[in-house]
């Protein structure tokens, strides 16, 4: 019988080719589209699944309260680390102290590169699961030994043996490769470590760190922990969220605690609020799914729509069927199976669609999603897939068609239109509902990157290059650097700062000043830079003067921003001072000499932070920053940049980041949600579309001898067309009707999240309404106009 | 006794009124019988036709088939009986178009559950005896009005039904296809086929044992 119905079903699809490929085309479209965002959930969900105790490994977080607000991060003092070891190791199976991940230059022989990495204590390869492709595993025992990546080696050493090499490390010490380890995959956290030096060789080689192990001021540094077998999260945190402040009085008043923060949290549960853990990037895995099933929704729609519609031709089939026996059960039982061979030629036209599109899905989504070919799971879930694709495409059809009563399918009286005509209707309206509510989204997405876009940033980042110099082999030598740049024609202006401009790397408490409230906890953006700066990034001076290095005090001045001032509450800011409020051996005074415009660091959709920029005067320099010559090309300025470069740091890769790009950067995240979106909402039109074309090419077909007669009466092409397409602009408007609030009220959600945020307008919601009914008429047009011209004399000897 | 109405109603409201299509029929059919319904358009017979077929529902009487009380069965069983004991032939044919004429014919024996031999045994016997092998593969749209109605005779007949019931079943043809038709129902009857037809013409009408006739829904002789 299954046979019978499928040989049925495949001669249908074969007879009604427009229609097949409608129906198949437009599933497999929302398929394509359900499978590549189901594909981007699961790579979400996967995140750090390379690391199999995932279960058991946090990072220690702490909140601290300042003024009443509560920020968390994972920078935590070095004495944690003996406290916890000492007074709750039995707690953890493995507990490793880290430093941020940071670019190290590697040289061997003569081949020298920049790679990213950490300095961690030695239970590290332990708890990353390091899987160690040559040496040992505990190849962080020896101070002067390193572990780097099997992509590091291979860079560094081509074939040679890596294990026993020795690689200088930034010029400053050497070190013995201990191990290789595998790359760790993409899609996890420390998959940019690609080395490992232990801990002890950071201590030995940085003072100020050293110096650090008892000072609980100095949140500086990263604990990773494993926690014991027997262990839960949340009882560990109990035991040691007090334990700073327990050991640390001076930390009492910020109320310091500290807590795990799980490893299955990192990548989709990050964002805290006021100390508050408050999801994070798992909106989006939400916000995808749900696009993706109202996708599928969407083309469902088409196919319940489509064969409602043909069921005037349809029902004869079922009144025939009916009248030689077969029972209403197993019809439905057809009409499922002939879904199920639908949905099936779409799923495999789906995979094709996905298998084409994945590469550039990929770069989109900063992804490498592979296609899952060996997966028992996914084809499993496919099978299942389809088969509740075809339920739900199905189901209403085949209730519907298989309702019919034999006497009045087979008298010849039988109109089915007229029965369908509602849930057919409601089903159109969900479709453009959720069409409109898309176009809404996306306008709105991408206005408000425009909008954060075209803030000013307070300085000019075009033809503005820095250059990171991190290493010790530059220091002392930005005069030196500054006036051979310059001299050589590519630079016009050059500065140096102890952070990116496009970024806040320091902050700093512990000042008071003429005024400041009692009790006030102070924090601002702290910077070094040296005197050209503000004349480097063209950031302008609106109060006071620039540094000079005219005048010798000004070692001891800072420049403040807008913000700040009135963070300060100053109202001549020009000529006070920053007092150290250490009052036992207090620094110098900072003397304030000018204000400069606010300029964005941070998160273009923030306000500024307040910030000092102080006079750097021991050569704390992580960055120069160099005004392009604007009347040279920038290749052309760049190559003699790197050219003076390598004079002097012959053995340094020149590395260097255009401000503008770095800045762009901010955007990304933002930009790739709308990208998505568009590319989603245009799909979803699109198979809206199909539906509505053929859905009235249906109607169009039915009513031919309508509009024959109508014609021969008189009728001209414009009433016709006016006609059948009225129904359904009616209701594309209604669509709009439901869509509007509902995309007014989820987007207004998402922009509160922005402090700083485009007002949404009335027009981008008329504007969609208008687009909307424009594609309506242009797609039924296409058809009804078809109708309007045929030659009524042809249609009516049809019958 | 193979059907048995005894005053059967059936009607439709209609701005509050009863419009009756059927009123009072009173009919017995005897197995081996060959009965012709007659009467004007919109007389009723089809609608007795499909009553007696179990298509279509009456609103009061009582029918009995083959010691049955069709009136108090779910539709369920009501299907089992007429796909066991009733076969159709309809004056457009109703064939099904995307199936070919072997298809066609296997499919109320795929509705009876037949396995596969005894489907395609009784198929090929059935093909063989109305002469129409050589057309087997071919579609319901390929064939003439009369093949087409052969077809639907072979469908009706090949589950070996009690009763064959056939609604102006030539209706659609020419004389010489309307006489081959009579013949061959004329032969099932012999063979001990019970049939009921729907006709217009006297010619028809004679091959039957007895004749019916509707007006306005009553029977009048
Ligand atoms: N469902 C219905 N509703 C209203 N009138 C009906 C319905 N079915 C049949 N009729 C009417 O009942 C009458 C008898 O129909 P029918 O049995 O088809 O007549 P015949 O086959 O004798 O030409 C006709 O007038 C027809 O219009
Ligand atoms: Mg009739």
């Amino acid at each position: 019988m299954f046979k019978n119905y499928i040989k049925i079903a495949w001669r249908n699809l074969i007879k009604n080719k427009a229609y097949s490929t409608i129906n198949i085309g437009g599933l497999a479209l929302g398929m394509a589209v359900a499978l590549i965002i189901g594909l981007w959930m699961q790579d979400e969900l996967s995140h750090n699944n390379y690391f199999t105790s995932k279960d058991k490994i946090a990072q220690v977080f702490q909140s601290q309260t300042f003024n009443g607000e509560t920020d968390t991060g994972p920078a935590i003092p070095r004495p944690l680390e003996k406290a916890l070891r000492e007074g709750y190791g039995d707690n953890f199976k493995h507990l490793i102290m880290a430093t941020w991940t940071n670019d190290r230059y590697l040289k061997y022989n003569e081949t020298s590169i920049s790679r990213s990495g950490n300095y961690m204590q030695e239970a590290a390869p332990e708890l990353l699961n390091l899987d160690i492709l040559k040496g040992e595993k505990d190849g962080l025992r020896e101070i002067n030994s390193i572990m780097i990546s099997e992509s590091t080696a291979k860079t560094l050493f081509g074939s040679e043996e890596p294990i026993g090499k020795v690689i200088e490390v930034n010029n400053q010490y050497n070190l013995m490769v201990s191990a290789v380890y595998k790359d760790i995959p993409f899609n996890n956290t420390f998959n940019d470590t690609e080395f490992i030096i232990p801990w002890e060789q950071y201590l030995s080689s940085n003072e100020w760190a050293r110096n650090a192990v008892d000072n609980w001021g100095n949140n500086s540094y990263q604990m990773f922990v494993q926690i014991a077998d027997n262990a839960n999260m949340e009882q560990v945190t109990d035991k040691i969220k007090d334990v700073k402040k327990s050991l640390n009085e001076d930390s009492i008043d910020f109320n310091p605690q500290l807590f795990l923060f799980p490893m299955k949290d990192w990548h989709l549960r990050s964002n805290f609020e006021n100390g508050k853990q408050m999801g994070g990037r798992i909106k989006y895995v939400w916000l995808f799914g749900i696009i993706g099933v109202f996708i599928l929704l969407l083309a469902c729609i088409n196919f319940m729509n489509l064969s409602t519609a043909r069921s005037e031709k349809r029902g004869k089939e079922v009144g025939i069927r009916k009248s030689i026996g077969s029972q209403r059960g197993q019809l439905i039982y057809q009409f499922l199976s002939e879904s199920f061979l639908v949905v099936l030629f779409a799923y495999f036209l789906a995979v094709a669609l996905v298998l084409l599109s994945i590469n550039g899905f990929n770069d989109l989504a900063r992804k490498e999603i592979i296609f899952p070919w060996s997966d028992p799971i996914f084809w499993a879930i496919s099978l299942l897939f389809i088969l509740i694709t075809a339920l739900m495409a199905g189901s209403y059809p085949a209730l519907y068609l298989s309702s019919f009563k034999p006497v009045d399918v087979l008298k010849g009286t039988f109109k089915a239109g007229k029965y369908a005509g509602l849930p057919r209707k409601i089903l159109v309206v969900v479709q453009f509902t959720v069409s409109v509510a898309f176009i809404i989204g996306t306008v709105i997405v991408m206005q408000q990157i425009n909008y954060a876009k075209n803030r000013p940033v307070g300085y000019d980042k075009q033809g503005l290059i820095q250059v990171p110099v991190m290493s010790q082999d530059f220091t002392g030598k930005f005069e030196l650097m500054r006036s051979e740049f310059i001299g050589s024609g590519a630079v016009s202006q050059m500065s140096s700062s102890s952070a990116p401009t496009t970024a806040v790397w320091s902050n700093y408490s512990g000042y008071t000043w003429e005024g400041k409230p009692e009790g006030f906890q102070e924090d601002f953006a702290w910077s070094q830079v040296s005197p050209e700066f503000a004349s480097s990034l063209n950031l302008k001076i609106i109060a006071g003067r620039d540094f000079s290095r005219e005048f010798a005090t000004d070692s001891n001045a800072v420049l403040i921003n807008e913000t700040a001032v009135k963070y300060m509450g100053l109202a001549n800011p020009v000529g006070k001072y920053l007092k150290d409020s250490n009052e036992e051996d207090p620094a110098e005074p900072l003397k304030i000499i000018g204000v400069v415009k606010d300029m964005i660091a941070q998160s273009p959709y923030e306000p500024v932070k307040q910030a000092v920029f102080a006079y750097d005067k021991d050569n704390s320099s992580n960055y120069y920053n160099m005004r392009l010559n604007p009347d040279q090309s920038a290749g052309e300025n760049l190559a003699v940049i790197e050219r003076v470069f390598k004079e002097h740091f012959p053995s340094i890769p020149f590395q260097y980041d255009f401000v503008d790009q770095e800045y762009g950067r901010k955007f990304a995240a933002e930009e790739r949600i709308g990208t998505l979106s568009g590319i989603f909402t245009a799909l979803a039109i699109l198979i809206s579309c199909l539906g509505l074309f053929g859905l009235t090419s249906f109607v169009a077909e039915q009513r031919t001898k309508e509009i024959g007669v109508r014609k021969v009466l008189g009728a001209s092409v414009y009433s016709v067309w006016n006609m059948l397409s009225k129904d359904f602009l009616k209701l594309v408007i209604i669509s709009c009707f439901i869509a509007v609030p509902i995309a007014y009220f989820v987007m207004n959600g998402w922009l509160q999240e922005y402090p700083y945020r485009v007002i949404l307008k009335w027009w981008i919601f008329a504007l969609a309404t208008v687009g909307a009914m424009l594609v309506t008429v242009i797609t039924v047009s296409f058809q009804a106009i078809k109708a309007a011209r045929a030659n009524p004399v042809k249609s009516l000897r049809t019958e | 006794m193979l059907v048995q109405l005894n005053n059967i109603f059936k009607w439709v409201q209609s701005g509050g009124q009863r419009i009756f299509l059927l009123k009072d029929i009173n009919l017995e059919v005897e197995e081996g019988e060959f009965i012709s319904i007659m009467g004007p358009s919109g007389s009723g017979k089809s609608t007795l036709l499909n009553v007696i077929g179990m298509l279509d529902a009456f609103d009061e009487g009582e029918y009995n088939f083959l010691d049955e009380s069709v009136h108090s069965l779910k539709e369920k069983d009501r299907s089992r009986l007429y796909k066991q004991y009733i076969g159709f032939v309809f004056q457009s044919y109703h064939l099904l178009d995307d199936l070919t004429v072997q298809e066609n014919l296997e499919m109320p024996l795929l509705y009876k559950k037949m396995k596969s031999p005894e489907r395609k045994a009784k198929v090929a016997d059935i093909l063989d005896r109305f002469n129409i092998v050589a057309k087997k593969d071919l579609f319901p749209a390929q064939l003439s009005g009369g093949q087409q109605q052969l077809v639907g005779v072979a469908r009706a007949l090949i589950a070996n039904p009690k009763l064959i019931l056939a609604d102006e079943p030539t209706g659609n043809l020419n004389s010489t296809q309307s006489k081959e038709i009579m013949e061959l129902f004329k032969q099932l009857n012999q063979e001990g086929v019970t049939i009921v037809q729907v006709t217009h013409s006297e010619t028809n009408a004679a091959y039957g044992s007895r004749t019916i006739n509707l007006l306005d829904g009553r029977r009048i002789i």
